[in-house]
């Protein structure tokens, strides 16, 4: 058995115990859901390992003399003095390099990115002078950078804006404006939605595709033999339920 | 029991039933629905296709094996555009739990298309520091990644000629399941060190996407299988997200149905209990 057939028999074997959660929670279930975890948390830890600690601490140090590299090597060090509650309180002191460095790192870009870039796009010119024409309105809605769009997306952010504002009670004209706040926010919960859904549906047929082609005999027809498996199981566990009488459990 | 009150009682394993149906039959016999090329799929495609020989094109595969189905198919088809187009391509990965898909993939389509490792391309592999590796990327590529996935020292590589930090790229795209991914590459990389970003996401994220997409801060956005689909089409290289854009199709409309269906019941059902005086 080369490695792409065990490949194959190991990925239809998880994917169909994985699927029988959808008819209940059974023992195989559990078995993929515990390997998942296991086999993703172990990979991660070995290859932090091999890139971090030998890759790029302990090979430069010792085969390149990099020795500048232990001062972030001590800082990072401190981290670990958590464990001894004697000494945990060296850990602040990388908490506090990590914290001061992330923050001057990101706040000056956040700022510049989502707030003031997004800001000078909400706030457009309604009218675009084009060149032998004049003063133009644009009513297109398909194209984004269209008059009438620019008027949509300021009425959305203020309104959605005033709607989170609680000082003022929603009332009369205001009533009004946080209702099309609303209105903009399902829209936009409703878009998000659409999108999760669509998403989830190609993870589904990811896997189906993947189980379509592992049924070919050039790997052993794994799906067929899996699914029979599965399914015989879940009627096995399920006559054995059946059988016990409820004071067992 | 009335009929709207049974229908909303339903098992839900007979949903779970009709939605694996109506994935696997179009998978099964597929008829071949129409694909539309969308302006944001377009503004990479058209990007990549002006983009010189020889230029510097880096594709972070910012996702792991949980997000394939989506991503593996945009990354395949952007690889086989960018070695079709002989750009030098620059593959590494944000997220450390992807890494060996990542080389795995990018070896593949390198295979696919006859390029050589260190001449044509090169895969970097994962460094630690999530959003700050961009950062220090920006600064100087070799000290972010020293060595490849291999472990081959990077500099010295004829791939990354002229290549010293992230200002030397003429194109880069992040492939992203979430976060560090496209936001992070626009936030400390497009806006600090000015080159050109595209992005691909996975179906959720891409709504929050779509504000950086207007304002210009990527030049194009790939969105989940569809965009996945589109691309391929765009390439000339059909492959399993074209493959699954039946399923898709039909799942939508499986799941229309159905959200209608249930408003019709509760409706329905609401209006009896009015009528009985249960529901004021």
């Amino acid at each position: 058995m080369d490695a792409s057939m065990l490949g194959a028999w190991v990925a239809t074997g998880l994917t169909l115990f994985i699927l029988s959660f959808l008819y209940k929670d059974n023992p195989l279930f559990k078995l993929a859901e515990h390997l998942y975890v296991g086999v993703s948390v172990g990979y991660t830890i070995v290859k932090a390992y091999d890139t971090v600690l030998v890759h790029l601490i302990l090979k430069p140090i010792f085969e390149q003399g990099e020795i500048a590299l232990l001062i972030p090597v001590a800082i990072g060090s401190l981290m670990l003095t958590r464990y001894a509650p004697r000494a945990s309180w060296l850990s602040r002191y990388a908490f506090a390099f990590i914290v001061g460095v992330g923050s001057g790192l990101a706040i000056p870009r956040v700022i510049s990115s989502y707030i003031l870039k997004q800001i000078e796009d909400t706030v457009r010119p309604l009218m675009m002078l084009v060149p032998g024409e004049g003063l133009t309105f644009t009513w297109n809605l398909l194209n984004p950078a269209s008059s009438l769009n620019t008027i949509i997306i300021l009425l959305g952010v203020s309104s959605v804006l005033f709607y989170f504002f609680f000082s003022v009670e929603h009332t009369g004209p205001g009533k009004a404006v946080a209702r099309t706040g609303i209105l903009f926010l399902m829209i936009a919960f409703g878009a998000a939605f659409g999108y999760t859904v669509m998403a989830r549906m190609s993870l589904l047929i990811g896997r189906l595709t993947d189980l379509i082609e592992f049924a070919d005999p050039s790997y052993g027809r794994p799906t067929v033999w899996l699914l029979l498996l599965t399914v015989g199981t879940l009627i096995y566990l399920n006559g054995r339920t059946q059988g016990t009488p409820p004071d067992a459990h | 029991m009335t009929f709207a009150e049974r229908m909303l009682r339903i098992d839900r394993r007979i949903i779970f039933l009709v939605i694996g149906l109506c994935t696997l039959l179009p998978l099964l016999y597929p008829v071949g629905l129409p694909i539309k090329i969308s302006p944001e799929v377009r503004g990479v495609y058209d990007y990549i296709e002006k983009l010189p020989e020889g230029s510097v094109f880096l594709l972070s595969l910012d996702f792991d094996p949980a997000s394939k189905p989506e991503l593996h198919p945009q990354a395949i088809a952007l690889l086989r555009h960018a070695f079709r187009k002989n750009l030098r391509v620059i593959a590494m990965t944000l997220w450390v739990s992807g890494t060996g898909m990542a080389d795995q993939l990018v070896t593949q389509v390198a295979k696919e298309t006859g390029k050589e490792k260190g001449t044509d391309y090169v895969f970097l592999g994962w460094s630690p520091g999530g959003s700050a590796i961009i950062i220090n990327m920006g600064q100087d590529l070799y000290t972010s990644f020293p060595s490849d996935y291999n472990g081959k020292p990077t500099k010295g590589q004829p791939v990354l000629d002229g290549v010293q930090s992230l200002k030397d790229v003429n194109y880069a795209i992040s492939l992203a399941a979430g976060n560090p991914g496209v936001e992070a590459w626009y936030v400390f990389g497009k806006d600090k060190y000015k080159f050109e970003l595209g992005g691909g996401c996975t179906g959720v994220i891409a709504p929050g996407l779509y504000p950086l997409l207007r304002s210009g801060q990527i030049n194009g956005l790939i969105g989940g299988l569809r965009g996945a689909a589109e691309y391929e089409s765009l390439v000339g290289q059909k492959g399993r997200a074209v493959a699954g854009m039946d399923a898709q199709s039909a799942t939508h409309v499986a799941i229309v149905v159905l959200v209608v269906l249930c408003n019709i019941f509760y409706f329905s059902m609401r209006q009896q209990g009015r009528q009985q005086g249960q529901i004021r």
